[in-house]
């Protein structure tokens, strides 16, 4: 009989191990106990010794993947099959088979992986009374479950052995040919083991959530201004190699009411409030599946807004390469979240802690509003900001974010401080 | 359950380090010894387990040749990470059957056994779910990386006593971008803690965590003896480009 390779028990709290390294190649023969691949969980690294000696004859889960306990990621093949299963062709030569054209064109397109052969992927629920060398036949001759599930078998409790398999492959011939590779309906789900980025996400945003008495509150702002801006010095900035985003002006605007709201630029230490008198401040780079990142722009403070565009640019660039050094998000002071680039007109966003609040922007839209009594189009947007409740109360963030939405409209208040 | 064996190696190249552990693991899989608790004394290296991704290194090849630095690659859990001066690192050789090969509880062990010591001198030493190793206010102090042979645990934790924490610049600790390292001496603000006094409280700590009756110390040359000559350790050097 063929041997399940599975992943063991390796621990009470442990539910899934990721297949290291195979020790041995397919076809390598392998002693009793003798390492044959490694699997690690958290930080350790564990030898799977063989469990009998034998033929390595299947890796079904290759280096890298993680898969839950117990499931299989290899076949062995017994001592004595060795030699049977080291020439797989002994199988598709069967001479019954050799006279059946029909399958051998399903065999020549291969199942993809996961699909109805019950191929082994081992997740729960899955049916299991279907040995390994079953499994393999199945998926070699495109044989579905439900095919199988017609086979009256011979074996322990009713269990359809490889035998069985091959006599019901040597009459499949007669009936017309079931073309199931073609026809095979593609695995309804998908499981995406979490990256060690996506850990850390997934753990700071529970945090956040957790932590912090998230609250938000929202405004408007009218745009005019700064899209003039842009458009006369954007080009002038091109020339010399910078990208002029929204993000400088939305940097500048915080900052400056920062300084006016010192307790939004703070971060909750036990019971107190750390005011910051730095100015670090956040930007949320989204990299699609690399996950999310917010490096932070050292002493914006200090930096004209040229300086800030080429920072952003630089900043952003980097994250996207996976290039940031690791000061760079860390001691962020406040963040700003540019939900916009992705077509977002409103967003509640999540602090990014021990920050305690933090800025949505969203896309510029022409809208009508009323301006002297007269409905005009103008370019507006959207500007909400979410906030630990704990220490910025409601009216606090309304003021500042009141104030930022002001310094957008008329950034001439940047030098005319009233 | 018997006395944990421990041994305080001294100046020990990672190589011959690396080749007694095996060597130990194959007595202590055979029922040749006990379990024990190495202490070797690293010049400068850095390691890679198996967790291990490209640009968790940082220096490029010619810095390291510069600094005489070997990459090691090792069968242990976890990514890349520095030993040398000023650290206390200890190799656990210890036989997981009898703890129901309960891998993680053996971590959780480890650094329950760390965060004790620490408390001793003040610090208040963490683990972060998730995270293995121990913290100190979201700085890591003691990192753990563990490999299993025929159910025999090898390798074992690194904790920071007074290195020079600048080394930790070389790389990406434990592939984790931004994190940052720290020391007993860094937070006690002391110019020196004495590792040998940080060493027999490890052990002790350890020997107690993990149910031993006792410590027993024993001379280098008792742990050497299990060295078996022509063995070479399986792992090898990496070239410096692949890693």
């Amino acid at each position: 009989m063929p041997i399940s390779i599975v992943v063991p028990q390796l621990g009470e709290s442990v539910a899934e191990g990721t297949v290291s390294r195979w020790l041995k190649q397919v076809g390598e023969k392998v002693r009793r106990e003798e390492p044959l691949v490694e699997i690690q969980t958290d930080k350790i690294n564990v030898e799977i010794p063989s469990p009998a000696e034998g033929v390595l004859q299947a890796i079904t889960v290759p280096e890298g993947t993680t898969v839950l306990v117990g499931t299989e990621i290899g076949v062995l093949a017994g001592a004595d099959e060795a030699v049977a299963f080291a020439a797989p062709a002994a199988v598709t030569s069967t001479p019954a088979r050799a006279a059946q054209p029909a399958p051998v064109t399903a065999h020549a397109a291969p199942a993809p992986a996961g699909a109805d052969y019950g191929n082994g992927g081992g997740l729960p629920g899955e049916p299991r009374q279907l040995s390994p060398a079953v499994r393999k036949i199945m998926r070699e001759q495109a044989v579905s479950l439900r095919e199988v599930d017609a086979i009256r078998g011979s074996g322990l409790a009713g269990r359809v052995t490889r035998d069985d398999l091959l006599e019901y492959l040597a009459t499949r011939g007669a009936q017309p040919a079931p073309v199931v590779a073609a026809a095979a309906p593609g695995p309804r789900e998908e499981i995406v083991p979490f990256s060690k980025v996506r850990k850390l996400i997934a753990e700071n945003m529970v945090r956040a959530k957790h932590t912090a008495a998230h609250t938000h509150c929202f405004d408007e702002t009218d745009m005019g201004a700064i899209v003039a801006l842009r458009k006369e010095w954007g080009p002038r900035l091109e020339a010399q190699g910078i990208k002029l985003t929204y993000m400088p002006f939305f940097i500048k605007a915080v900052v400056f009411a920062l300084r006016e709201f010192p307790w939004v630029n703070g971060e909750v230490r036990g019971e107190s409030l750390v005011v910051k008198k730095y100015y670090n401040i956040g930007m949320a780079v989204g990299r699609d599946d690399k996950g999310l990142i917010v490096p932070n722009i050292k002493d914006c403070d200090r930096k004209n807004l040229v300086r800030l565009a080429a920072e952003v640019n630089d900043l952003a660039a980097r994250a996207r390469a996976d290039r940031l050094k690791p000061d760079e998000i860390q001691d962020g002071t406040f963040s700003i979240t540019n939900a916009g680039v992705y077509g977002a007109i409103n967003s509640s966003p999540v602090i990014n802690v021990p920050e305690v609040a933090i800025l949505g922007v969203h896309k510029i839209v022409e809208r009508p509003v009323v301006r002297d009594g007269q409905i005009v189009a103008r370019p507006m947007m959207n500007a909400s900001i979410g906030f630990d409740h704990r220490v910025v109360d409601g009216e606090l963030a309304v003021k500042f974010l009141r104030r930022v939405c002001e310094l957008l409209e008329k950034p001439e208040l940047l030098w005319f401080h009233v | 359950m018997r006395p944990l064996d421990a041994c305080a190696l001294g100046p020990t190249s990672y190589r011959d380090g690396l080749r007694l552990q095996e060597s130990l693991v194959r007595a202590r899989a055979a029922g040749q010894t006990g379990d024990w608790l190495l202490f070797p004394d690293h010049p400068p290296v850095l390691t890679v387990g198996r967790g291990g991704r490209a640009g968790s290194l940082r220096a490029d090849p010619a810095t390291l040749a510069r600094l005489g630095i070997e990459v090691f690659e090792v069968a242990r859990g976890g990514d890349i990470t520095w030993h040398g001066p000023g650290q206390l690192v200890g190799y656990t050789i210890v036989d997981l059957t009898p703890r129901g090969r309960d891998t993680h509880r053996f971590l959780r062990d480890l650094e329950q056994a760390l965060i004790r010591v620490l408390g001793d001198y003040g610090i208040a030493g963490a683990c972060v779910p998730g995270r293995t190793g121990v913290w100190v206010e979201g700085e890591k102090i003691a990192s753990i990386g563990i490999a299993v042979r025929r159910w025999v645990g090898y390798h074992g934790f690194a904790l920071n006593v007074a290195p020079d924490l600048a080394s930790f610049d070389l790389i990406h600790p434990c592939g984790l971008r931004g994190i940052r390292m720290t020391s007993m001496a860094a937070r006690l603000g002391a110019e020196n803690v004495p590792l040998e006094e940080v060493r027999a409280r490890v052990a002790a700590a350890l020997a107690l965590q993990l149910g031993y009756d006792a410590v027993r110390w024993t001379a280098p040359d008792e742990a050497r003896s299990f060295l078996e000559r022509g063995i070479e350790a399986a792992e090898t050097t990496l070239d410096h480009h692949a890693a």
